[in-house]
């Protein structure tokens, strides 16, 4: 019996070696598997050493449960090691073959119109003020487009040179203020609305001028609103759009349906830094407000009770000058080249 | 309108500097957008002889000069220009001077000859482009004189004046307003007044309509001669040309005070003038030795015997001022600015005096404009002025307008007391009158503009400033409208869009007349629908398109010459067309080429090399509308579309929302370019009718969204041999005509017919449909989806004529 505890305890130093040395050679997951079962399995060597210990005296059992024990323990670890080694290692060699730095295969991007983009982001700022959309026709009459606007009857604007006229007497409006006058005929106060859209003139089609471009108009009419009010709103129109440090000038100027009216300049980064003008703005004219009653066969927009500012800004100008390009008939020419550096 | 600052200076007292004044002027809303500069101001730069010219010892092309500038002791120039003689006056840089461009001239050797300054070309002084070579001075200019004496330095402001404000269009009028926004003092010399009668012999209003005023007065033993050099330079600063001494009198005079005034030669008159309205086609040859056949509509100023000058626009060629002329009649009057304007325009005929005209002169400067005229004359061109000013019509009365300065401070949002604004006004000339009713103001006659309330308020905020103003940005917000809710759903779509691929292109909405009728959709007869401009700007641009689809292949012509391969584009846009809508929305979209941008997995996929075509545009509408309100199609021929022989109604809820077809060959020839191979696919939707269909949102039942089947489809797939000729609708047809409870789709998967004849017989197809089958509740079992495949293949069999391929 003395003899029998160096003799379980070199077998078990044998086994240690000989489990090592086997795992450590296994080449692939069947290897490893194999070894497994061999030295831990059920009939493994492992649980043969084991049935031995029955063999053994009392003092001696927890000497080589022990020593069983962390041999058991060693064994495991070094198949775990070595399995998600041979693991990792299949893996890299399934994926060598991709070659990632392939281009991917998406599906194509198509994109938005600079000028959509722009509209877009002018609408957004406006519906933060609580401004709603309205619109009207492109063919308008002379009354909507110049008569409720308080342009005289023999005002330039309404030459034949300068304005598109259909056959049966109607135009095409030279400007988007129409749509001020289409809305308050339509609706009482009070009125918040922007109305983004076309407008013509019959201006020959160069680098800078198109016939036909791009407006945006607002007008609000609530009971005492003031020119404070005015500046507030375009201040915090043209901040939103161009970022802080973006100067605004307003410019006294003379339009027949506000009064008073000013030009709107801005410098900024975004626009090369150098003034520019944007847009014309005023408080609506009282005799505008008097022809809408006309119309509409009330006194709804008493210019005693209500009062109101209207602004527009042409869109193709700004577009030009955001986009870089230096030909205002760019922004019709649909070149795919063009649009495609627009992605939504 | 150029406004000299040298002539300004004349009414106004100021030490700013132009650029100072140039923005004080533009924030009043004279928008002042340049400052020319010409003439000389570098100190340091003198008129000098050339004593004595010698090649320069090291350098051919360089000479060297002595000169005299006056300082006693000759310099020694080294020059390049050669165009001199000696004896020549030159104008010479003395050390010191500092050049256009920031170059100071400076003591220094030249090639080793030492050069004490420059003498000078027309260009290095700034004074324009000039002959190569240095600028040869009169032999009158005096050694050592600064050049700045012989070339005075002038700046001349370009300034936009607003139609409201023809005060602005005289020199007085700006310095008025300068001074008002604290530009300096205005230096205002009002002439002594002759005094006036009315005389019918010598002047009259026989049209009362065309003229309030009318005046003449005569000058006798007038001497015409040119005009001295200060009146020159005055006109030519602001581009005008000297003519005579007389006429150049009456133009000062207009740029001055921006009342226009004619000379008509006296001796050439006949009785009195007077103003009426010409006959119908009489004849008149205006200043400028044109003819000009008159209406009744142009107003003009007769004598006993003709026409002598259209009133307010130009004078007349034989009563002009010419040397000859040794009596004048001096015209000063206000004609009515509507009737100027339209015969202005009628006739074509646009003078400095008809632009003022036309916009309105001051109500009362008639007759300080005539006496400062006479006053001119009699200085520069000798002649005794009549005593009395011989007048028909009435200067209008001073005008007052009332004021609340309450209005003023809730229109404007500020806090300015009544005092405050009173003396706001003041400064513009405004005078209050009290009364106890209300606040009131007497309106300088040169403001015509000021007629209401709301126009003192403007010009209370124009004097206070914009700046001064506390900017306040609140409101009441607005609910949103159909617009919005038309926006919005555009917004998605353009995004749904280009997410699918496609480009947004934007058009004009005026084109030509060609073809636009041949996609015009809808319309019987397109052509008699399209809404064309009256006046437009040549053919291209004559109508209103009535499609958007022309302006979409032209963006794909465009493109495919520069060598796009595959083109998706859409525009969504207006329509226009004669009948009700009469503008409408649409969504116009094209596409060609290839199906997927050329990459590295082409081969490998094997169908991606393949070209857009019909069923791409046809599979694309599909998802714009909901699964409530699924997109149809309709095969269609319309007469009316000649270039979409093969063509689909675009259908929702059975009714057709627009079109899809592929351009016939030929019209992709003639429309497109020539050679391009692969389809052209079109179509063009209805956006109301689309946004409509989109509307409806989620399900009146909500069970349809709500519960997902517990159970799994159950797939059979039937190969089909069928004739060539029978659509797949007819198949699809026939298994809904089953009427299967349990069937829950169809798939045609292939569709393969062979032209040899050999895997499928000629006038045959073969097409592989996918069935599948659910039951809410349970699990199917093999018999019961047997037995339908079974009955449905009998549908197929008797309906399309379908058999089972063995």
């Amino acid at each position: 019996m003395e003899t029998q505890t160096p003799a379980l305890g070199s077998q078990i130093d044998q086994l240690r070696i000989e489990a090592l040395s086997a795992i450590a050679e296994a080449s692939d997951a069947a290897a490893l598997k194999e070894a497994r079962v061999r030295y831990l399995g059920k009939a493994g060597s492992l649980s043969l050493l084991s049935e031995r210990m029955r063999t053994l005296s009392k003092e001696e059992r927890p000497v080589m449960g022990k020593l069983l024990n962390d041999l058991r323990t060693a064994v495991t670890a070094s198949l775990d090691e070595k399995e998600s080694a041979l693991a990792a290692q299949a893996n890299a060699a399934a994926l060598s073959a991709i070659d990632t730095s392939l281009p991917g295969t998406g599906p194509e991007a198509g994109s938005l119109h600079p000028l959509t983009l722009l509209v877009d982001r002018a609408v957004q700022i406006f519906r933060r003020l609580g401004f709603a959309i309205a619109d009207g026709p492109d063919i308008e009459t002379e009354w909507h487009c110049f008569d409720a606007l308080n342009t005289p009857a023999d005002h330039p604007a309404r030459n034949e040179q300068d304005t598109f006229y259909l056959p049966d007497g109607r135009l095409l409006r030279t400007h988007t203020s129409s749509i001020q006058i289409r809305t308050m005929v339509a609706n009482p106060p009070p009125i918040r609305i922007i109305a983004p859209g076309a407008a013509y003139r019959r201006d020959e089609v160069d680098a800078t001028h198109l016939a036909q471009f791009t407006q945006m108009e607002g007008l609000y009419v609530a009971p005492s609103v003031s020119l404070a009010d005015l500046k507030g709103t375009i201040e915090f129109f043209f901040l939103e759009l161009f970022g802080p440090g973006t100067e605004i000038r307003f410019r006294p100027h003379f339009f027949p349906f506000t009064e008073p009216s000013y030009e709107i300049d801005l410098r900024t980064e975004a626009l090369g830094n150098t003034w520019m003008e944007l847009a014309g703005c005023g408080m609506v004219d009282p005799a505008v407000f008097e022809e809408v009653n006309k119309k509409r066969g009330d006194s709804i927009y008493d210019p005693e009770k209500v009062s109101g500012f209207a602004f527009g800004f042409g869109l193709d100008r700004l577009a030009m000058n955001l986009t870089g390009v230096s030909d205002i008939r760019m922004l019709t020419g649909n070149d795919l080249r063009f649009l495609s550096r627009f992605t939504a | 309108m150029k406004i000299s600052l040298s002539w300004l200076r004349d009414y106004l007292r100021t030490d700013k500097p132009a650029a100072e004044i140039a923005r004080i002027l533009t924030d009043a809303g004279l928008e002042v957008g340049a400052i020319e500069s010409s003439g000389v101001a570098i100190p340091k730069v003198v008129v000098a002889q050339v004593l004595e010219s010698i090649q320069h010892p090291n350098a051919d092309r360089l000479s060297v000069c002595k000169v005299d500038d006056g300082s006693g002791t000759p310099r020694q120039i080294v020059c390049g220009a050669k165009n001199y003689n000696v004896g020549d006056k030159v104008p010479l840089a003395q050390p010191g001077a500092v050049m256009p461009g920031d170059f100071k001239i400076k003591v220094g050797k030249l090639r080793g000859v030492e050069s004490e300054g420059m003498m000078c070309s027309s260009k290095e002084l700034g004074l324009g482009e000039g002959a190569d070579g240095l600028l040869i001075l009169p032999s009158e200019a005096v050694i050592g004189t600064p050049l700045s004496e012989l070339f005075p330095a002038e700046e001349v402001f370009e300034i936009e004046i607003t139609p409201n404000r023809p005060d602005w269009l005289g020199h007085l009028g700006v310095a008025r307003e300068a001074a008002a926004f604290g530009c300096g003092q205005l230096i205002c010399k009002t002439p002594e007044l002759p005094s006036t009668k009315e005389a019918a012999s010598v002047a009259a209003i026989a049209a009362p309509g065309a003229a309030s005023f009318y005046s003449i007065r005569r000058i006798d033993g007038v001497k015409v001669g040119p005009s001295p050099e200060w009146l020159r330079k005055r006109l030519e600063s602001v581009g005008l040309r000297s003519i005579n001494n007389i006429v150049d009198v009456t133009n000062f005079v207009m740029f001055e005070t921006a009342q226009p005034l004619h000379a008509f030669d006296a001796g050439k008159i006949e009785g009195a003038l007077t103003v009426r309205f010409a006959y119908e086609g009489e004849a008149f040859v205006s200043l400028d030795g044109k003819e000009h056949k008159l209406t009744a509509n142009d107003p003009v100023i007769a004598d006993a015997k003709k026409v002598q000058a259209i009133a307010g626009i130009t004078g007349g060629v034989e009563s002009g001022v010419s040397e000859a002329t040794t009596s004048i009649l001096l015209e000063s009057a206000l004609f009515e600015p509507t009737v100027i304007r339209r015969s202005s325009r009628a006739l074509g005929i646009s003078t400095d005096s008809s632009y003022r005209f036309e916009r309105g002169v001051d109500a009362r400067g008639a007759l300080a404009a005539s006496a400062r005229a006479a006053a001119l004359i009699v200085e520069l061109a000798g002649g005794t002025p009549s005593a009395e000013l011989v007048f028909a019509g009435l200067l209008p009365a001073t005008r007052v307008v009332a004021l609340r300065c309450d209005r003023v401070r809730s229109l404007l949002g500020i806090d300015l007391d009544d005092s405050a604004i009173t003396s706001l006004l003041a400064k513009l000339g405004l005078k209050k009158i009290t009364s106890e009713a209300a606040l009131g103001f007497e309106i300088p006659s040169w403001r015509n503009d000021l007629t209401r309330e709301v126009d003192l308020i403007e010009e209370v905020a124009r004097l206070h400033g914009i700046n001064a103003i506390t900017a306040t940005c609140a409101g009441i917000p607005a609910h949103s409208s159909e617009a919005d809710k038309a926006y919005d759903f555009v917004r998605g779509l353009r995004r749904r869009l280009s997410g699918g691929g496609f480009h947004e292109a934007r058009s004009g909405t005026l084109t030509g007349s060609r073809n636009q009728a041949a996609f015009a959709m809808g319309a019987s007869d397109g052509s008699s629908s399209v809404i064309v401009v009256r006046n437009p700007m040549g053919e291209e641009h004559s109508t209103l398109r009535p499609s958007l689809i022309p302006g979409l292949l032209e963006a794909v012509s465009h493109n495919l010459r520069h060598g796009t391969d595959s083109i998706r584009l859409f525009e969504i846009g207006k329509v226009y067309q004669q009948e009700q809508p009469e503008e409408s929305m649409r969504l116009g979209l094209v596409m060609t080429g290839r199906a997927a941008p050329e990459h590295w997995r082409n081969k490998e996929a094997g169908g991606d090399e393949r070209s857009l075509d019909l069923f791409d545009l046809k599979g694309f509408i599909q998802l714009l509308s909901t699964r409530l309100e699924p997109v149809t199609f309709r095969s269609t021929t319309h007469a009316s579309l000649p270039h979409l022989p093969l063509a689909l109604d675009i259908l929702i809820a059975g009714k057709p929302i627009g079109i899809l077809g592929l351009l016939s060959p030929a019209a992709t020839r003639e429309l497109v370019v020539g050679g391009h191979q692969g389809q052209i696919v079109v179509a063009e939707l209805d956006l109301h009718a689309l946004q409509h269909a989109n509307c409806i949102g989620f399900s009146k039942d909500p069970k349809q969204h709500g519960s997902l089947p517990k159970f799994p489809v159950v797939r059979r797939d039937l190969a089909l041999l069928m004739d060539a000729t029978i659509p797949y609708a007819a198949v699809e047809l026939a298994v809904l005509g089953a009427k299967e409870e349990l069937f829950s789709s169809v798939i045609p998967f292939d569709v393969f017919s062979d032209p040899e004849g050999v895997k499928v017989p000629l006038g045959k197809k073969s097409l592989a449909i996918a069935l599948t089958f659910l039951h809410p509740d349970r699990t199917l079992t093999t018999e019961e989806v047997n037995e339908a495949v079974t009955r449905i293949v009998a549908q197929l069999r008797e309906s399309a004529g379908a058999e089972i391929r063995g």
